[in-house]
């Protein structure tokens, strides 16, 4: 899918490890389709108290906040173009669940007053990435927005995000939960074996190893949980169908290096086993090559010749200047630019060969030479992404 | 050995840690490189499924510890490398503490449980720095700890401080028992400033720096030591006396007879002008650390040839052993 179709989306959702900028990526792709006339959310889970700066919001929370309209015009976005963005508050979205599936005021005392709930909300296998999807369906299904970017928390090889549900959804659902919920009741005669074997088992054991209490207050938890799981879960398949409905567009964001062009690889392939399309790729921080056509191969001697040339050009007009000495520290920096653009451009076609995607999908985004968490910065970033020219 | 190269390196435990994408794999490797280098038995410990070590080490799987995958490999003199995986752990746990091999067996291999533990919380965190404790208390046949120093290779901020702080949740959680007991065994070790440190690599820009910052202070809160920030990837000075002359001059010459691209003013300038930006910006974060951590960050340089295998782990260390050289004062605790 070409760039300038992405934002035909209403939702665009920004993978990738951490560090390769999906934070920037999600905010200039909102930008852009700001720019374009679309009304926007961004969606984030970094603290990223910067951009929030840049974006003149206040500090990000749990609600959606609205860039400032003289903000939005100095950055290029006409009337009719709108720009919010929000951080994601793991707790706050499970307390919202709570309070929307507790069955009464007493069950959800319960449940906040427990101290596993209190205490490991945030530690929940992938309590983040559910809560993050969660937030995401209920933004979407409000409508308030033509487009809504979602930047994930970062992975290291799996897409956690999309697991969470179904992680979630097995736990609420798992037989040995049942046993730790109702011992009595599973306990039927005919199952007695099987059980002894199985669950109880499991139960005696790590009661050894755990203590009572421990064990207990885990299955005070999840009794308190267990009347609101029927929720949980058919929230968690609503969100897995949105995700792969066509109005959704995953958008990649990877890095230069082999190894981080290696995990993008094995995103990818996640993705295609999860039966979910793959919008495009942005190769982030890339060391593009400042000449003309394509960086030189490496040559000692073509280097040596380079510095003497601008050696005795730099020593013809600023005689007292450390002609040479400069000059080997400029080709020096020259060469060393070259080498890297060169090295990335292999990792950026093995990533062509590799994701099938046609090749206008890819779009790479130059290393800034400061940081980009200012609104220009930001939409030059867009810019890059929407306007290149079709790569070759 | 220096004051502070002697000081980190009489820790028992160094847990490395930092935003996603700031290089603490390279950094924890090029650790246990200079602490086996420097005569130190080192163990360098990675978390969860990918194995990224042995390659970056070169360590050689050898027959007996491919076959049993919990063991150490080795990478050279005094250097080993572990993948430590929170569902072996438990089972290892499970097999010390109920001694009976099969039913530990039965507890893990049941697929109820194993529904229950992809969703439980707290479990991998705390399993994890349980056997990080084992192994720092176990000892040889002379009575010395087995493992003087392991270097751990920590999850980045949000999961790191979540395994960080799983003791302390437990603490309040659970008042008896055996899970209570050998908590506290690992929390006290997690803060003795003179056993466990913990090192936060940064990248010197916005984000990087502002998450290393909030990382110091929560690590704060939770009472464990903190060594020096290592500021990892800095632009390495342009060898330029006087930049904006030089390129001044550059900029007014006529590339048209140049012999080569690398001498094409433009590009030249375009090179030097990029270089000189990061590294005004790398400059104006550090003296932000600098301020802010009141202490010298480690400054590593960026490697142009990166950090894929042992030689770009042994040139790393090197770097930080003179930045450890070079730095003044203490270790702070």
């Amino acid at each position: 899918m070409r760039p300038e179709r992405w934002l035909d989306c209403r939702i665009l959702v920004t993978v990738g490890t951490g560090g390769v900028g999906k934070t920037t990526v999600a905010a200039a792709l909102g930008l852009a389709a700001a720019r374009a006339g679309k009304s926007v959310l961004v969606m984030t889970i970094d603290p990223a108290r910067r951009l929030a700066d840049a974006l003149g919001t206040g500090p990000l929370g749990h609600e959606p906040r609205a860039v400032p309209e003289d903000r939005l015009r100095e950055a290029g976005v006409a009337s009719g173009g709108a720009l919010s963005a929000l951080m994601l508050d793991t707790k706050r979205t499970f307390d919202e669940l709570v309070e929307r599936f507790a069955p009464d005021p007493a069950a959800r005392e319960r449940i906040f007053g427990n101290p596993i709930y209190r205490n490991l909300t945030d530690a929940l296998g992938g309590s983040r990435e559910y809560s993050a999807m969660e937030k995401l369906r209920q933004m979407h299904v409000e409508g308030r927005y033509d487009l809504i970017v979602l930047d994930t928390p970062p992975a290291s090889h799996a897409l956690d995000f999309l697991d969470a549900p179904r992680r979630l959804a097995g736990f609420l659902e798992s037989q040995f939960l049942k046993v730790l919920l109702h011992p009595a009741a599973v306990v039927g005669r005919a199952s007695l074996r099987l059980f002894r074997t199985g669950s109880e088992l499991v139960l005696k054991g790590l009661e050894r190893v755990t203590g009572l209490e421990f064990l207990t207050s885990i299955s005070e938890f999840l009794l308190a949980f267990e009347e609101m799981l029927g929720g949980f879960s058919e929230r968690a398949h609503e969100v897995s169908r949105l995700l792969r409905d066509p109005v959704c567009g995953f958008v990649l964001v990877t890095g230069p290096d082999l190894q981080q062009a290696r995990s993008a690889e094995s995103f990818w392939q996640r993705l295609q086993a999860e039966g979910i399309q793959l919008a495009g790729l942005v190769l982030n921080r890339v060391h593009a090559w400042p000449g003309a056509g394509e960086a030189p191969a490496d040559d000692a001697g073509e280097a040596e010749r380079a510095a003497e040339w601008l050696a005795r050009a730099i020593g013809s007009r600023a005689p007292e200047l450390d002609a040479l000495g400069s000059a080997r520290a400029l080709v020096a920096a020259t060469r060393a630019q070259a080498a890297l653009a060169r090295r990335e451009a292999g990792v950026r076609e093995g990533l062509e060969r590799a994701l099938p995607l046609v090749p206008a999908a890819v779009r790479a985004v130059p290393l800034f030479s400061e940081d980009v968490h200012e609104l220009e910065a930001l939409a030059r970033m867009a810019a890059l992404i929407f306007d290149e020219p079709a790569h070759a | 050995m220096t004051d502070l190269v002697a000081q980190l390196l009489a820790r028992r435990l160094l847990l490395v840690t930092g935003k996603g994408g700031t290089g603490k794999t390279s950094v924890a490797a090029a650790l246990g490189r200079l602490a086996a280098d420097a005569g130190v038995r080192t163990l360098v410990v990675e978390l969860g499924h990918a194995a990224v070590l042995p390659d970056l080490l070169g360590a050689e799987p050898s027959r007996a510890t491919r076959d049993s995958p919990r063991e150490p490999l080795p990478a050279g003199p005094n250097l080993f490398t572990l993948r430590l995986i929170p569902e072996d752990a438990l089972l290892e746990y499970l097999e010390l503490q109920l001694r009976v091999r099969l039913l530990a067996r039965g507890i893990v291999g049941n697929a109820g449980f194993q529904r229950f533990l992809a969703a439980a919380p707290g479990w991998r965190e705390l399993i994890t720095l349980g056997k990080l404790w084992h192994m720092v208390t176990r000892e040889d046949a002379h009575g010395r700890p087995l493992w003087p120093l392991i270097v751990i290779d920590a999850p980045a901020t949000g999961h790191g401080l979540s395994l960080l702080s799983t003791p302390s949740v437990i603490i309040d959680t659970v008042r008896l028992g055996p899970l209570r007991r050998n908590t506290d065994l690992v929390q006290a070790l997690l803060t003795d400033a003179s056993r466990t440190l913990v090192l936060t690599v940064s990248l010197l820009e916005e984000l990087p720096v502002n998450e290393t910052l909030e990382l110091r202070a929560r690590v704060r809160e939770l009472g464990l030591g903190l060594g020096p920030v290592i500021a990892n990837g800095v632009e390495p000075p342009l060898a330029l006396a006087d930049p904006e002359r030089v390129l001044a001059v550059v900029a007014s010459l006529d590339g048209a007879d140049a012999p080569s691209p690398l001498a094409d003013p433009r590009t030249v300038c375009a090179s030097a002008r990029h270089r000189l930006a990061r590294a005004r910006m790398h400059a104006g974060f550090l003296a932000r650390l600098q301020r802010e951590t009141e202490s010298e960050p480690l400054v590593l340089p960026w490697l142009e040839r990166g950090v894929d295998g042992p030689d770009g782990v042994a040139t790393l260390a090197g770097c930080l052993r003179r930045a450890l050289d070079q730095a003044p004062g203490e270790t702070r605790a």
